[in-house]
């Protein structure tokens, strides 16, 4: 089983706190994507639970078992890393072996052991090659082989795609996630690309220097983000967000007053004593409309990208001129210079206080599981 | 990149390489004519480069005139060839050491290493019979090998180390999660991965023996039997006159060991080894 518990963990470089204090229960199975940007601790996090970086504090278990003084292949993991890391040596089933031959295993299984992997990740064709002969796709490939013919419990992954181009990397997406469907293992996987977080994860651990801001299932993240850090990450391009004042809360939500363009009702759960406070509101480009909604804004555009299926217009907001980005329709009638004036609904936006933390959004369960999701469609 | 050179900067560079090679293989040149020639013509003044009779007779002669010369040349052979594969012996784990872990006094010993760089050998040379003799190695193998290991061994780790540290960390880091210890790992990854650098430094080190070996084997030792060829050119030497054309002919021969050995270590300084290993 590959259950993995984290409690409190730290690590400190001579006096700097990479990581300050981390807990995370991962269950048998989960396919956990660690997302943030570079330099928050992701792969230093990942190590540590590889073994490959010491503990500073805090403890690290797999099923059940305390692993921070463990060597890596004690701890029934293995590892992916970014560059691949192949034997330019050897050949790529001497390269898939390798693990194999370490344990000193007899040859017949040894053999039969590769020959799956490699049948599993359609190497059969490549085995007497050396990496230098093979694309970038299938050294991935081979680097996979050989983390799978152990048979570990946890798979850890530190941006294995980040070197590979788009749409190599969309098709290694979707073998990756085929490849947790067969093997009923653990995945730990690192990125900055929230487009492979949000695709693959069963859930997301957002991290923020060296902190955990947010744990969540992908739509769960962009539905209902904790924080303004989480709300700017998830989504792209990222969430609009505008200074408002509190006028008011009630049962229904709270009454917000945007500069200069009224004002809004949020269904939002209520806190006691936030009128006259300076709160931010957040609105995702993608819940813009040109027609409609309970509010309208006045927008610049500065740069307009027509991708076909929709229009992204870059554009600024008010007298600071706010970066403020809009995702239109495929043939919206917009023009860099001209001024457009967008509708939001109340629904759809998301507030902050000024401590960036949200304020619960009421959102219907069934737009967080896509179980439920379904349901309702089926029923409606 | 452009690197396009104008017609003048060409002829520069061209003369520039024209001159460095005339001065390096202008002694070879005329060792080889003078090889040549007979023993007698060698003197004629105005100095000819050229003269009548040239022929290959000297090659033919020096294995009589010095009955022992292939015994030198294998001696100098097994001397340099013994001082290498025992350097590296010494060179391989220290470089990769010195290249991967972090241990208090590593600056420390990696200048001290260097600063012994710095000292020649014929400097402590008295010191070191002193140590021989004291040894008891005087006229032996070991009296022109010891040394010799001695003092290749700084430049090699120098050398190696600089190639180590180049070797893409998560190499071992993916070997050491799959289980491997470190000792393994220097074996079956390291050492296959290194192996261009590795023969860079075993050539080297094969060169700087060769040379070395002269000053040892003059000082240590005096047994006949035991000298390398550099020494055992002397016999040439004779009372009244000095045979140059076979002395020429014989350090001719002496070097094409050293040349094969060249040739055949260089067909693994393959260029690219390393390709798909890591993707940069
Ligand atoms: N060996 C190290 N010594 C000192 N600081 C380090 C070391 N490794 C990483 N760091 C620091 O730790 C932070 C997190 O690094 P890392 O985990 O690699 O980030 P990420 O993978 O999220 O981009 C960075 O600020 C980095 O500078
Ligand atoms: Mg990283």
């Amino acid at each position: 089983m590959g259950q993995l518990k984290m409690t409190e963990v730290r690590k400190t470089y001579g006096t700097m706190e990479v990581i300050k204090g981390v807990s995370l229960d991962i269950a048998h199975g989960e396919f956990v994507v660690f997302v943030g940007p570079s330099g928050c601790g992701k792969s230093t996090l990942l190590r540590m639970i590889a073994g490959l970086e010491e503990i500073s504090g805090g403890e690290v278990a797999i099923d059940g078992t305390r692993v921070n003084d463990l060597p890596p292949v004690k701890r029934g993991i293995s590892m992916v890393f970014q560059s691949y890391a192949l034997y330019p040596h050897m050949s790529v089933y001497e390269n898939i072996a390798f693990p194999l031959r370490v344990s000193k295993m007899p040859k017949a299984e040894l053999d039969a052991r590769v020959r799956r992997a490699s049948s599993i990740l359609k190497l059969d064709e490549r085995l007497r090659h050396k990496p230098g002969q093979l694309s970038g796709g299938q050294r991935q490939r081979v680097a996979i082989g050989r983390s799978i013919v152990r048979d570990p419990q946890v798979f850890l992954f530190d941006e294995p795609l980040s070197n590979l181009d788009a749409a190599l990397r969309a098709e290694m997406r979707v073998e990756l996630s085929k490849l947790h469907g067969e093997l009923d293992a653990t995945m730990i996987y690192v990125t900055h690309d929230q487009v492979e977080a949000m695709t693959m994860a069963d859930r997301i651990v957002v991290l923020d220097g060296g902190r955990i801001s947010q744990v969540g299932s992908p739509l769960e993240l962009y539905h209902k983000p904790a924080n303004v850090f989480v709300a700017g990450f998830i989504g792209n391009p990222k969430m609009n967000f505008l200074p408002v004042t509190c006028l008011g809360a009630d049962a229904t939500g709270v009454t917000v007053e945007l500069p200069g363009a009224g004002r809004l009702t949020l269904p939002v759960s209520p806190r006691d004593g936030i009128a006259g406070q300076a709160l931010t509101l957040g609105i995702r480009p993608e819940h813009l409309s040109a027609e409609g909604g309970d509010l309208r804004l006045s927008l610049m555009p500065k740069v307009i990208e027509r991708l076909g299926m929709q229009t992204v217009a870059y554009a600024t907001h008010g007298e600071e001129e706010t970066a403020f980005n809009a995702i239109l329709p495929g043939s919206a009638p917009a023009r860099a210079g001209t001024p457009l004036s967008l509708g939001l609904s109340a629904a759809d936006c998301h507030l902050f206080d000024a401590e960036g933390q949200a304020f619960e959004r009421h959102v219907a369960l069934s737009a967080l599981d896509p179980a439920l999701m379904m349901a309702a469609s089926e029923a409606g | 990149m452009i690197n396009r050179y104008r017609w003048w900067e060409y002829l520069l560079i061209y003369l520039g390489m024209a001159v460095l090679l005339i001065f390096i293989l202008a002694p070879f040149l005329e060792a080889f004519l003078v090889s040549l020639r007979p023993l007698d013509s060698l003197f004629s003044v105005p100095y000819r480069f050229v003269s009548d009779h040239m022929s290959f007779k000297a090659y033919v002669t020096m294995w009589q005139s010095v009955p022992l010369l292939w015994r030198y040349m294998l001696n100098s052979f097994f001397v340099a060839g013994s001082v290498t594969v025992l350097g590296l012996i010494a060179i391989i784990p220290a470089a990769y050491a010195f290249s991967r872990f972090e241990f208090r006094g590593r600056g420390l010993l990696m200048g001290a290493f260097l600063s012994v760089n710095m000292v020649s050998g014929a400097v402590l040379i008295i010191p070191l019979y002193k140590v021989m003799q004291s040894l008891g190695l005087l006229n032996s193998y070991i009296s022109m090998i010891a040394p010799g290991v001695a003092f290749v061994i700084p430049t090699g780790i120098w050398l190696l180390r600089s190639y180590l540290v180049k070797i893409p960390k998560e190499l071992e880091e993916a070997a050491l999660v799959d289980g491997a210890g470190r000792l393994y790992i220097l074996v079956r990854v390291i050492i296959p991965v290194a192996l261009p650098g590795i023969m860079v430094v075993a050539i080297t080190t094969f060169i700087a023996a060769y040379a070395q070996q002269f000053l040892y084997a003059l000082t240590f030792n005096s047994v006949n039997e035991l000298n390398p060829l550099p020494v055992g050119l002397y016999q040439f030497f004779g009372r009244q006159k000095v045979v140059w054309n076979e002395l020429m002919a014989a350090s001719l021969i002496g070097i094409i060991p050293v040349m094969l050995l060249y040739v055949f270590l260089q067909k693994f300084i393959v260029a690219g080894l390393t390709s798909g290993a890591v993707k940069e």
